[in-house]
């Protein structure tokens, strides 16, 4: 019994190991300060995200409403998945193709890295603002 | 003897000539007999009222389950069923199917899919409902959301005509139920969010070939306004429009995405030969885009039903900064205002007052607040039909990019589609209504064909220091005045209907049918399995009579309820307010039908 309650905490550990080793490849992606002050590159993802209307189907805080969580998705999708479903859609699952969106096209990598720090809890509230250097 | 036959043959081809006024007679005929539920709204006044009332105040506690159906669609269930004669004809969300069920034998007697690309499923604003279907002449009419408009044979279910009403390319899709007035099917067209023009298309019930159509924006021709002779309300009186009263409203171009699309109830008066409906909001959601009174997206309009030419015209919030589409019913009643009977119409806007006026001419007569929590304007001045905006709460005035806070009633409206009820028993409506607030930040969007359109971020949230998001009023519509409130945990979101037996019914978001005598003292409910957003209706057969509604959660303010909820960490989301709903309710897609026991 006591043998088993010690692997858990192993697993648990190396977890915590992983979720560290995430968190710090997800900060290459943005930088953020007080859990909402971003550099100019997230900024723009986030003025994608709101020009897009994702709100509509994703809620104002990526929470999900008709469309899944994005807080979750992103913990799951990886980088591909995440630019083929924006660009092409889910038509059937009722995600837009935002193929003919310039704003949106122009800033995929933007928009990732905004939704990755919010998936990733970095970026505490949704409504972000740009980093003055 | 030859006079003799000419007048013999005057009259005869008269009637052949007016075939047209066939199928006027016979939606006529059919709504005139209680036991039917032949149009959405009841009758052709959009009154919601039954003269059945076998289930009376007396007894509505006695109220049981009759029998239930799934439409096997897990969706905002809007509108209603009909009624005709032996068979009930009922509609779902997309797919959008359609069902006719022998009520003697509880069999389908036919059913039908149609296909559809999925591509519009992401093009529907607020869900993917539908609001019912038409009836008139042994044809049963579908609005699709593909904008597809379809006549079937109401026996056999067989497509006799269909015809394309819109480009969903461009996001004008349907919601909306196609309404039969004489010989024509009208409907209308969404896409407000994704900069679609909107208008009304007729088509003639026969072949669907298209009649006539009028837009809501753009050159005088097109929207079949006579500058000369259609009439609005200004200053304090009834005058003509004059030369381009749209154009000129608008900077540059920017009607041909304006919005100012028609997806709610329609109105008819055989008298006057007027139909009536309202126009959605002006597109994008961002006020600043778009300078100028914006005409005339957000109106009440009254058009002749054989030519489509406006009669008059009225709108309610020039230059929309709150998205407080005018789409919401418009109520036929011939009732006293201010003393003086009246030809009125009816109208509660989503901007928070109830409008009553002339529906001869479109004189103004009554405005006032239906929410007492409505602060975005003080009143509406009578002269000019403006609402007097306050500062604090213009999104214009403050400004893209600074977000407004407090402002009530939220962009759904102090109601929304979910019509009203009318009583000529007691003279009142029955007002299902919101009772939410919000926070509203435009921002800078550009247009691109078949995207989204819409440029402002929201939040909304019940009125501060009140924990409830709706009220079921009675409105006194000669006065402008609440006559009773009754508080909801949640919006009412559900149509309400009025009957003789001195009941009134209506559901709500948790899921309940109640029903309330004319005090609005509850006197009966029963949980449906899913939150009801459709409209209650009624009839009979085999002398009894029935009462029945849609439940199926969704639609906007049930739009929260379809998936992970649980993390909403930093503030209000877009329906926030509406988050703690999953501790009621589920999706679902079903019809429950109640009777009085024996």
């Amino acid at each position: 019994m006591s043998g088993r309650r010690i692997l858990v905490a192993v697993f648990a550990v190396i977890a915590t190991l992983q979720a560290g080793a995430d968190e710090s490849a997800g900060s290459n992606l943005y930088t953020v300060v007080d859990g909402y002050k971003v550099d100019p590159a997230t900024m723009k993802g986030f003025r994608a995200w709101r020009a897009a209307a994702c709100d509509r189907c994703h809620g104002a805080n990526q929470e999900g409403l008709v469309g899944p969580s994005l807080i979750n998705s992103l913990k799951v999708l990886s980088k591909e998945e995440f630019v083929k479903t924006v660009t092409e859609g889910r038509l059937d699952k009722g995600m837009v193709s935002f193929k003919t969106s310039k704003i949106v096209m122009d800033n995929l990598d933007n928009l990732y890295a905004y939704l990755k720090g919010r998936s990733d809890g970095a970026i505490t509230r949704a409504k972000v603002e740009e980093l003055k250097p | 003897m030859r006079v003799t036959l000419r007048y013999l043959v005057l009259p005869l081809a008269l009637t052949a000539a007016a075939g047209v006024a066939q199928a006027n007679s016979d939606v006529e005929r059919l709504t005139a007999n209680p036991k039917n539920w032949a149009m959405q709204a009841g009758d052709m006044y959009n009154q919601r009222y039954s003269k059945l009332s076998q289930i009376n105040a007396g007894n509505v506690n006695k109220l049981q389950v009759a029998w239930t159906f799934s439409t096997g669609v897990l969706r905002g269930h809007e509108g209603s069923p009909l009624v005709i004669g032996d068979t009930m004809y009922l509609h779902s969300p997309f797919p959008n199917r359609v069902f006719a069920i022998d009520l003697n034998t509880n069999k389908i007697k036919w059913k039908y899919t149609p296909k559809q690309d999925p591509a519009v499923i992401p093009q529907m604003c607020c869900d993917t409902v539908n609001r019912g279907l038409a009836y008139a002449e042994g044809k049963v009419f579908l609005q699709q959301a593909d904008s597809t408009l379809v006549a079937f044979d109401a026996n056999s279910g067989k497509v006799l005509w269909s015809v394309k009403n819109g480009d969903p390319s461009v996001g004008a899709v349907n919601t909306n139920a196609p309404h039969v007035f004489k010989d024509k099917v009208i409907t209308g067209i969404s896409g407000g969010e994704w900069g679609v023009r909107g208008y009304v298309a007729a088509y003639n019930i026969n072949t669907g070939d298209l009649v006539w159509k009028g837009y809501s924006t753009g050159p005088d021709d097109e929207m079949l306004i006579d500058p000369g002779t259609t009439t609005t309300w200004m200053d304090g009186r009834v005058q003509p429009v004059g030369e381009d009263s749209s154009l000129k409203t608008w900077k540059e171009d920017l009607w041909k995405i304006g919005g100012g699309t028609t997806w709610g109830w329609y109105s008819y008066d055989k008298a006057l030969n007027l139909m009536y409906y309202g126009t959605g909001n002006p597109s994008t959601w961002n006020p600043a885009q778009r300078p100028g009174d914006n005409k005339w997206s957000m109106s009440v309009w009254a058009r002749d039903v054989d030519t489509g030419k406006v009669k008059w015209v009225y709108q309610m919030t020039p230059y929309d900064e709150w998205d407080f589409d005018g789409i919401n019913e418009m109520i036929l009643a011939d009732i006293p205002v201010k003393g003086k009977m009246t030809k009125a119409l009816v109208h509660f806007d989503r901007n928070g007052f109830g409008y009553t006026l002339d529906r001869t001419n479109g004189a103004l007569l009554v405005a006032e607040k239906y929410d007492p929590k409505v602060n975005w304007a003080t009143h509406v001045d009578m002269k000019s039909g403006r609402p007097q905006v306050v500062s604090k709460y213009s999104t214009a005035q403050n400004g893209p990019d600074v977000n407004t806070k407090g402002v009530c009633p939220a962009a759904l409206g102090s109601k929304d589609e979910q019509p009203a009820a009318y009583s000529p028993k007691t003279r009142l409506f029955y007002v299902p209504t919101n009772h939410v607030c919000m926070d509203y930040e435009p921002f800078a969007v550009e247009y691109t064909a078949g995207q989204p359109y819409v440029g402002a971020t929201l939040s909304m949230y019940p009125p501060p220091g009140e924990k409830h998001m709706g009220n079921f009023i009675a409105w006194d519509a000669g006065t402008g005045k609440i006559v009773w409130s009754k508080p909801e945990k949640f919006s009412v979101w559900s149509g309400a209907l009025a009957t003789a037996g001195d009941v009134i019914f209506y559901g709500t978001l948790e899921g309940y049918l109640k029903a309330v005598d004319n005090k609005g003292n509850e006197l009966w409910k029963f949980k449906t399995p899913s939150g009801i957003i459709g409209n209650v209706f009624t009839y009979e057969h085999k002398g009894k009579q029935y009462v029945g509604v849609f439940s199926g959660i969704g639609g906007w303010a049930g739009i929260g309820m379809a998936a992970g909820l649980e993390k909403d960490t930093d503030g209000l989301g877009a329906v926030g307010g509406y988050k703690e709903l999953n501790q009621y309710t589920e999706l679902g897609g079903s019809l429950t039908v109640f009777a009085l026991g024996n």
